[in-house]
């Protein structure tokens, strides 16, 4: 195969004028531009697919996300907020006893419910300095945003949450900023997100609360 | 645009099922055309580009960037083409092999008839590239993307494609000059 001069696949490419090429490289730049169009203009017989496609896509379930003010409320009671509080000295005194007893007790989960047999709880942990918001998206909330929001209280740039997801394994993403989808470097495992170009999710597997010791 | 890409997948994911039917009919011809070139089978074609719009369907909030929804559709569509590619049948038949494309009937002119060898003739040297020079090339000269497009579809990089595709020329031009002389 005889490589092509630089010069047409210039011109083939769109960043040079092919009146400038020479007489015989002008002869290739015709036949090949004709050939593809050639091509385009030939289209092969073909039956439409859209009655087929539409009827397989009716045969499935509709997911409708959370409507907007539902999901509002959702954000609203998800996102951390600031809260000032005004009290008396002696009150002080009771808050921080209080809070000394609670850092005592042994960790609990939050605010996340406690699983059932079949369930477990998912802690998801991301480093993302300098992000406004970091959400989970995943096989477990059919790749919805808004629904699974992580916090940075201290600013450190560490976002953390938790979820209790069914038992088995689910794919998922971290979405940074509301528009960057980021998997997660710590996750381990990583699944083809099964669209080709090689992209993947991150994979986590989620133990049932029954075999947790 | 009113009815641009990303509305339309807000639409659907809102539940509005019907509401694919836009972009099918946005999106077929182009995806039907590509796949035909890249499995030189019209049935295989269509089987794949079905496939391809029920998958990205159901993974529809999948798609992180509804306004280069076009560039995900090709790319799961071209994903398809390669699985068949991968386990193709041996009764599938290239269009190298195919006998050349319903030739003009004996009233048409000698122009139409020498167009319809044309065909022929370009298909087979199109079918006779390795798939992904095939692939970059139909991209390129025939859905017009550009190189920025065609790495989004792919996933290969730039200077990838541009190799691919200046090496499908080559070939075709070797080809088509070799009838030409």
């Amino acid at each position: 195969m005889n490589p092509i001069d630089p010069r047409l696949q210039a011109a083939l490419d769109g960043e040079r004028d092919p009146a400038e090429l020479p007489a015989d490289l002008r002869e290739a730049y015709a036949l090949l531009i004709s050939a593809a169009e050639l091509l385009e203009a030939t289209p092969p017989p073909r039956v439409s697919v859209a009655n087929r496609v539409m009827a397989e896509i009716r045969q499935i379930p509709v997911h409708v996300p959370p409507h907007g003010s539902v999901r509002r409320v959702i954000r609203w009671f998800g996102r951390p907020r600031a809260v000032t509080l005004r009290l008396r000295p002696v009150w002080t005194l009771a808050l921080a006893a209080s809070l000394a007893a609670m850092l005592l007790l042994p960790w609990q989960q939050g605010s996340v419910r406690n699983p059932g047999e079949t369930e477990g709880i998912a802690n998801f942990v991301g480093h993302f300095p300098g992000a406004r918001s970091v959400e989970v998206v995943g096989s477990f909330n059919n790749w919805s945003r808004g629904l699974l929001h992580l916090s940075d209280d201290d600013h450190d740039g560490i976002w953390h949450g938790a979820a209790v997801l069914p038992a088995g394994a689910h794919e998922y993403m971290f979405v940074v900023d509301s528009e960057r989808w980021v998997p997660d470097p710590l996750a381990g495992r990583y699944v083809d997100d099964g669209f080709g170009a090689g992209q993947e999710n991150s994979l986590l597997f989620v133990r049932p609360s029954a075999a947790q010791p | 645009m009113v009815n641009d890409d990303a509305d339309v997948v807000a639409r659907v994911l809102a539940g509005d099922g019907e509401a694919f039917g836009i972009l099918i009919r946005r999106y077929e011809p182009g995806l039907l055309r590509f796949a035909t070139r890249m499995l030189g089978n019209p049935d295989a074609a269509a089987d794949a580009v079905a496939e391809s719009l029920v998958r990205a369907y159901r993974h529809l909030a999948q798609c992180r960037d509804p306004s280069r929804l076009r560039s995900w559709l090709y790319r799961i569509t071209g994903n398809r083409c390669r699985s068949h590619l991968a386990r193709r049948h041996t009764t599938d038949i290239p269009l190298s092999e195919a006998p050349a494309p319903a030739l003009a009937e004996a009233s048409d002119t000698w122009e139409v008839l020498e167009r319809s060898e044309q065909v022929a003739l370009v298909e087979r040297a199109l079918a006779a590239l390795p798939a992904e020079k095939r692939e970059a090339f139909v991209l390129k000269h025939m859905e017009g993307m550009s190189y920025e497009e065609m790495a989004a579809v792919t996933g290969a990089r730039i200077p990838t494609l541009k190799m691919r595709v200046h090496r499908a020329r080559e070939a075709l031009l070797e080809a088509l000059e070799e009838v030409v002389r």
